[in-house]
């Protein structure tokens, strides 16, 4: 396992599409992978940096990204030209970027998230059993505790921050054969607490507000992701912490560190703990489980 | 000689005669209902608006099923 | 100062919305039809952008605490002063104790009330736009409340366009000359831009989407439209790793304002939409044709017409020089 790579994928045509005068959407990808994701973040950070006039919302997404523009300013054609030349240029082999690692502590079936998924039991494909004992029993794994080892056992990048404020659409850092998988509720939960911890497709997220919801739930984060009054420390320049690129480290914590550190949320004085890295596809992809333990070991 | 009062939505929606699912109608045909007492609910945009007696009367029919739709001054009820 | 005695079903200060933070999950927020909110700051003599109140369905009733300016514009909600009707779309002044009540819309659904000066809330993170699912912007992040008390902007955002910046009383009697106020009675078919997800769809599906009346459903409002109408078919496919099962999900994507997401029924996104999501989109109503959907009742119907880019963004040429040449003839009327 240590010697795994991971692949790049070859992509097909990005394909351009109008979202009517004021929208510039672009598909990389139908399919999820590292390689659409870094693609996608290369050409938005280009994007910033040429400071096109005209491009009022610049948005990466997991396998694609949008572009909200004034259209009488710049016409959606003369855009997609300088997309296409911006998307000739690169070569993500290339790219580093600076990120943040940062520890998310997870309190893993916790009772909050467990008294809404077992509310829902109706709108789920296993009436039965526990949103987790489905992911586990879907993945080929022979316990809930398995499961979680191999969520936990690699650092997720956040790939896409949306549908809410505060949002991050997360991707495990490993290979294709060992991503885990799972479909989302069949019928949408009218309920989720915040700070619910879910997987859906092949993505984790962490809900910052209660409110409907289709991942699997897994858990509770003691820590927010959103503060709107901007009262913690880490809130400081912007209401939400997650970005773009960021690598999440989920890491089980039982009920005792859950709320201590709940304490200091709500006091306030909560600060992250997270390092600055300088993050590099190439390296990544070459050997991905040890670049893994590299970055992880800065936070710990 | 009594004259008849239409009751009319305001706005439009879905129409409740109870307040709940598993509870009571607010009234049924023949109630003697007083001026401003509720007669039926909108919802719209997940709001829900009260429907009152514009006057005293008695409530002779209901032009709106229970959880029927109605459009803006739709007739819902005719008061006597 | 305007202190509210009914808030309405839902009514909240709006201005052009917030850009710029649709990448951390914000969506713009901002007058749902932006048309009728430009035209009543232009009638007190405010800048497009000033901040005014949105009513959907049924008006506030509130007692102005000072003398002002004012207008309605938007869906008819038979406003009046003391209990006397006042004209839509046109500058009316009101004194200290007047009692202004709108009431309940009878075509359109939502209407726009401007004050001279502005409504006078803080701006967050650039905009004064309330977007209610994380309580930011507007009064108190919220849809207003019997008790309210909203402050009159002191003029900062009014409109210079008639040169030698005047007063608004001066515009007092104004009426919007007809032809530029709009009839929500007609139900006009809605333009949209086929794309985005669109290669999802099959050929028949595509045709269902753009042939149906489709009818607005009870939950409407300034985060989505949800239609009524056929299911919409999807192609077969194998499903693209991280997708999900379902023939609608996509690997999650931004959402465009104004885009049409296909759960199996429409559903077109509005101001306070979700930005992003997993299921596939397959169209977006043009910018300017977002504010005549905003101002169709529940339960009346909807058909999508689909032009080409050109013929939308000719559309909101149009639109931007029908806003000049109303600011200008309501300049000229001073």
């Amino acid at each position: 396992m240590a010697t795994e790579q991971i692949t790049p994928v070859d992509l097909p045509d990005p394909r351009y599409e109008y979202g009517a005068d004021d929208f510039v959407f672009v598909e990389l990808a139908e399919a999820m992978s590292f390689t659409a994701n870094f693609k996608a973040m290369a050409i938005t950070q280009q994007v910033a940096e040429r400071d096109i006039e005209g491009v009022i919302e610049n948005c990466p997404g997991n396998a694609s990204y949008m572009l909200r523009i004034d259209p009488e300013v710049i016409h959606p054609d003369g855009l997609i030209e300088r997309l296409k030349s911006i998307e000739s240029e690169i070569d993500i082999s290339e790219y580093e970027w600076e990120t943040r690692v940062i520890d998310v502590p997870v309190l893993f079936e916790d009772p909050w998230t467990h008294e809404t998924l077992m509310e829902f039991r109706d709108r789920h494909q296993d009436p039965d059993g526990t949103d987790l004992e489905y992911s586990a029993e879907l993945n080929g794994f022979d316990s809930v505790d398995a499961f979680l080892e191999a969520f936990v056992g690699a650092p997720h990048m956040v790939t896409m921050v949306g549908f809410v404020p505060g949002l991050p659409w997360c991707f495990q850092m490993v290979p294709r054969s060992e991503q885990l998988e799972v479909p989302k509720y069949v019928e949408p939960r009218t309920d989720t607490p915040s700070r619910a911890v879910g997987f859906g497709g092949a993505f984790s997220v962490i809900y910052p507000v209660q409110g409907a919801g289709g991942y699997q739930l897994y858990g509770r984060t003691p820590v927010e992701v959103l503060d709107v009054d901007q009262e913690l420390p880490d809130f400081e320049e912007s209401i939400v912490f997650p970005n773009p690129g960021d690598i999440l480290n989920y890491r089980a914590i039982d009920r005792e560190e859950y709320d201590a550190i709940r304490e200091e949320v709500e006091t306030g004085t909560y600060e992250y703990t997270y390092e600055r890295v300088e993050f590099s596809p190439d390296e990544f992809f070459d050997a991905p489980h040890e670049y893994n333990d590299r970055l992880v070991e800065v936070i710990e | 000689m009594s004259e008849t009062t239409t009751i009319n939505s305001p706005m439009p929606g879905v129409f409740y005669r109870r307040p709940d699912p598993d509870e009571e109608r607010f009234v049924e045909v023949g109630d003697q209902v007083e001026e401003g007492e509720r007669i039926g609910l909108v919802e719209v945009m997940k709001n829900f608006h009260d429907i009152e007696a514009p006057e005293a009367g008695t409530v002779v029919e209901f032009l709106v099923e229970n959880e029927g739709e109605i459009e803006a001054d739709q007739a819902i009820a005719r008061l006597e | 100062m305007i202190e509210i005695h009914e808030g309405g079903i839902s009514s909240t200060v709006q201005d052009l919305g917030r850009s710029g933070n649709y990448h951390i999950g914000m969506p713009p927020s901002g007058a749902m039809d932006s048309y009728a909110h430009t035209v009543a700051n232009y009638l007190v003599g405010n800048e497009a952008d000033a901040a005014t109140i949105e009513m959907t369905y049924q008006g506030i009733t509130a007692t102005v605490r000072e003398d002002a300016v004012i207008a309605v514009t938007g869906a008819d909600m038979s406003p009046s002063v003391n209990g006397d009707p006042i004209g839509m779309w046109e500058t009316v002044a009101v004194e200290a104790g007047d009692e202004l009540a709108i009431s309940f819309a009878t075509d359109g659904a939502r209407a726009y009330l401007a004050v001279a000066g502005g409504i006078d809330v803080p701006n967050v993170m650039g905009s004064q736009s309330t977007y209610t699912l994380v309580g930011i912007g507007g009064h108190e992040g919220r849809g207003l409340e019997d008790g309210d008390r909203l402050a009159i902007g002191n003029g900062d955002g009014v409109s210079s366009a008639g040169g030698e910046t005047a007063s608004p009383e001066e515009l007092v009697g104004t009426e919007l000359a007809e032809e530029y106020v709009p009839d929500y009675a007609e139900e006009d078919s809605v333009r949209i831009v086929l794309g985005l997800t669109d290669y999802r769809l099959t050929d028949d599906a595509k045709e269902t989407l753009c042939d149906t009346e489709w009818k607005v459903s009870p939950e409407a409002d300034r985060t989505g439209y949800r239609l009524e109408g056929p299911d919409i078919e999807f192609k077969e496919r194998e499903q693209p790793f991280g997708a999900g099962p379902n023939p609608s999900n996509v690997v999650d994507l931004g959402y465009p304002v104004g885009s049409i997401q296909v759960p199996q029924k429409p559903i077109v996104l509005m101001q306070d939409a979700v930005t992003g999501g997993g299921y596939a989109t397959v169209g977006t109503v043009i910018s300017v044709d977002r504010g005549l959907l905003a101002q169709r009742q529940t339960h009346k119907t909807v058909a999508f017409d689909a032009v080409d880019v050109e013929a939308a963004i000719s559309a909101r040429e149009q639109q931007t020089e029908r806003l000049e040449a109303i600011e200008a003839e309501i300049a000229g009327e001073r």
